[in-house]
């Protein structure tokens, strides 16, 4: 009898035509790792939904077919029954804190208090996940004063602490910076070596296909297939539904390697196996430089009110080509953003976007020179339409609302949106909301656009949207300047980038020179490009390799 | 500021810190009430010493300060209402410009600002010198729901992230050229593009929350245990009892005598 079985499983949330999940069947043994693969919207939270019991006694709605949980059906079982056995971990590490505890330790102990454990056992569970989660030394921290990484640890740990048999982990590092992502896989790696079950749902397609025993693939609430992860990964459609195979794969793919009909590598190793030649050239494409807008920035240093230096002397200038900004969590990236859109003051030195300095202005003012685009799209929009979301900004610099709606219309048009213009911005999803925020930006048509972190959340065609976006302005003679953690993102995309490293700029030059200087990279704490760690593992592998011929 | 307790914890606590919850509730329970109903400066000015010494010997005075500052404001008002205006005024205290401060007043305004004084101070003993969960605990365990417990263990928490995201908010409008400094119409206006998306944001984080709750068995029926023990505190029943004939003899006191 297996673990967890699904059967014929159909699923509408309320009030919606479409169905989120549609005819799923597939069982889960005990000690298996499956992994979720699909685009967004393709139905993966509300799969993970349904396997803890959410879906549908927490979310009401249309329901049919059977989820059986150790041999009990679901729908049958009371939710804090079903939790006891179904630990679940979602992507917001802030808002899965308790909020009423005021230690690391005591947050672990609310679910166990809930339960109405002995305290001895409540001691012991506490110390036991407390270490298999390496977060001993914050036992007596508050859990709002932790990184978003430590934070996503203490929410695994505590749903461990209460042992359930299956561990369901929605996208649990897809808020997390690389640092705080790489802490999280390496917990769910060890999870998977002393044997938990565990079934999760995933962007990072490296990871899921290094993880797990089988993949279900989700297209549309439709369950496509339920396979091991080379099968799944080597189909040729997979990009059709948004999904991108692991690098490894796309790298085999493009010469071809595979043993005659057995599906492609998808790890490294596998595709280390093979002989072939991926050449460095053409990995790190050289934007055309255009006469764009300048920002100069001299000498700039910045503290908090509470003293706390976050830039020390920055000097550089930014035009013509699109520039990443790159580097750890606190280097003090946002903050120089902020100083340029005027939303701080330097404490010292000075910032000149063409001719105007910022101190001599406001954020708002220069809204038509500069636009800043926020990682939250949530912190904006308060419109009940998303058109009306996108005229806003254009609404503010005192233009005809007829114009400012061509503008916003052109706009939605260019991230996709042109279709749901007249739908609340809540209704759609969180992916297609940050494209809401960009298009909000660009309404407003400014000479400078700075995106902070556009790639968190977003999947193959997000991406591959926001490239096009980037590679448009630029081609009209905007600059982009563009914040981010996704190195493969930037390898692609940018051919200057800055590396900041403790409020100091590291390194500014061609992105290819900054992923070659592996003591900066080493020292921003930033990682390589897959592309370009293939590419170099390859090349060790030849170097290394026993001439035989 | 990461969350709004003014619980100051001490590495080897203090005879206050380590009486229990429920007595020092007793207390300031005990202490406001009689207060009002002592007439005299002399009697009520003795209340107030008491919590003041509470508080010293809790190595807390200092933290009062602030919280009787902010009341200042409030306490200045009373002196100048009650002392320029009270009815009964009759004798003279000064002349200053075209107002008369009598004495009658002043008197009344008086004996108010200590009342209110100890108030401040008996919840200071409280607040200052109990941990906000052990004091919600041993309320539940008296009978208080434990929803209800932990909405008011939450609100110190999740306040002050909300004032944090207002921060993050009022940066995202201005960049989309929303002018928030200015004239008093201009600050406004500018209200409703701030507060929609707080209002949004904080029920979806809500229904995130209640997803996380629900996960970690906050719904369950069955019985609850707690990691922590309640402090034992020794002479609780003394002096509850202590503090409860206090309050009886003075009602009798006032009322019958």
């Amino acid at each position: 009898m297996s673990l967890l079985h699904v059967e014929q499983l159909k699923y509408r949330y309320p009030n919606r035509s479409v169905l989120a999940l549609d005819e799923i069947s597939f069982t889960v043994d005990k000690g298996e790792f499956i992994g979720i693969a699909g685009r967004n919207t393709a139905g993966k939270t509300t799969l993970c939904y349904a396997l803890c019991g959410l879906v549908p006694h927490f979310f009401k709605g249309a329901y049919g077919g059977r989820v059986l949980l150790d041999g009990d059906e679901i729908l049958a079982s009371s939710l804090s029954r079903i939790t006891s056995k179904v630990g679940f971990v979602f992507d917001n590490p802030f808002s899965q804190l308790s909020g009423a505890k005021f230690t690391v330790a005591d947050e672990i102990a609310f679910g166990l208090e809930n339960l109405g454990l002995p305290r001895e056992v409540m001691h012991e569970r506490i110390q036991e996940s407390l270490h298999m989660l390496g977060i001993e030394h914050l036992r007596r921290k508050n859990p709002f004063d932790l990184s978003g990484g430590q934070m996503q640890r203490l929410a695994i740990a505590s749903i461990i602490a209460m042992q359930p048999e299956i561990l369901v982990l929605d996208e649990p590092t897809s808020q997390l910076d690389p640092q705080g992502a790489e802490e999280v896989f390496t917990i769910v790696e060890k999870l998977t070596q002393d044997g938990m079950t565990i079934v999760m749902a995933e962007k990072k397609m490296e990871k899921l296909a290094a993880y797990s025993d089988r993949i279900l693939l989700l297209h549309d609430g439709k369950l496509i297939q339920d396979g091991e992860p080379a099968v799944v990964f080597s189909r040729e459609d997979l990009m059709e539904m948004g999904v991108e195979p692991p690098i490894y794969t796309t790298v085999a793919k493009k010469y071809g390697l595979r043993k005659e009909s057995s599906p492609f590598p998808v790890t490294l190793e596998e595709l280390l196996a093979f002989e072939m030649d991926e050449p460095l050239d053409g990995l790190f494409p050289l934007q055309e430089k255009l006469e764009t807008s300048h920002i100069h920035i001299e000498e700039l240093s910045f503290s908090y009110s509470d003293g706390q230096k976050v830039l020390d002397s920055i000097t550089l200038d930014l035009s013509s080509e699109p520039i990443a900004i790159v580097g750890q969590n606190g280097a003090g990236k946002t903050t120089l953003v902020k100083l340029m859109k005027a939303l701080l003051i330097p404490s010292d030195g000075r910032i000149v976007i063409d001719e105007t300095d910022t101190i001599d202005t406001t954020a708002a003012k220069l809204a038509k020179k500069v636009g800043l685009i926020f990682q939250n799209p949530d912190d904006q929009i308060f419109k009940k339409s998303i058109l009306d979301e996108v005229m806003f900004g254009p609404l503010n610099m005192g233009i005809t609302k007829a114009e400012a709606k061509s503008l916003a219309l052109q706009q939605l048009k260019a991230v996709g949106l042109r279709e749901k213009a007249e739908e609340n911005p809540y209704d759609v999803s969180l992916a297609e909301r940050k494209l809401i925020g960009v298009a909000s930006i660009l309404a407003m048509d400014p000479d400078i656009i700075i995106f902070d972190e556009p790639t968190m959340g977003q999947d193959y065609e997000g991406k591959l949207r926001l490239q096009e976006i980037i590679a448009g302005l630029h081609a009209k003679g905007k600059l982009v300047i563009c914040i981010l953690h996704d190195m493969d993102f930037v390898s692609e995309v940018f051919g200057r980038t800055i590396v900041v490293g403790q409020g100091k700029v590291l390194f500014d030059g061609t992105t290819k020179a900054a992923f070659s200087q592996l003591d900066i990279v080493q020292q921003a704490q930033i990682e390589l490009p897959h592309r370009y760690q293939v590419a170099r593992a390859i090349q060790q592998k030849r170097e290394f390799a026993p001439r035989t011929s | 500021m990461r969350n709004m307790t003014l619980y100051v914890h001490l590495e080897n606590g203090s005879p206050v810190h380590r009486m229990d919850p429920l007595t020092k509730m007793f207390y300031v329970f005990t202490s406001v009430v009689i207060s009002y109903m002592l007439p005299t400066h002399l009697l009520v000015s003795i209340v107030l010493a008491v919590s003041i010494l509470m508080l010293i010997i809790g190595k807390v005075f200092r933290s009062i300060l602030p919280i009787i500052g902010v009341s200042f404001v409030l306490l200045a008002s009373i002196l100048v209402v009650q002392g320029f205006f009270h009815p009964d005024r009759a004798t003279v205290l000064w002349d200053i410009g075209p107002f008369t401060l009598y004495k009658e007043g002043f008197s009344i305004a008086f004996l108010i600002l200590l009342r209110v004084l100890n108030m401040v101070c008996a919840f200071g003993v409280l607040i200052l010198t109990t941990k906000p969960d052990e004091l919600v605990e041993a309320l539940v365990q008296k009978g208080l729901s434990h929803r209800f417990g932990y909405v008011l263990l939450s609100v110190l928490q999740i306040i002050p992230q909300m004032m944090a995201l207002t921060g993050k908010i009022m940066d995202a409008q201005r960049a989309r050229g929303l002018e928030m400094e200015g004239s008093l119409w201009v600050r406004v206006k500018s209200f409703i593009p701030l507060l929609g998306p707080v209002v949004l944001r904080s029920l979806a984080e809500t229904r995130e929350r209640s997803i996380a709750l629900e996960v970690r068995g906050f719904n369950s029926t069955g019985k609850r245990t707690r990691l922590h023990e309640l402090p034992q505190y020794p002479y609780g029943t003394v002096a509850k009892t202590l503090l409860t004939s206090l309050l009886l003899f003075v009602i009798v006191w006032r009322i019958w005598l």
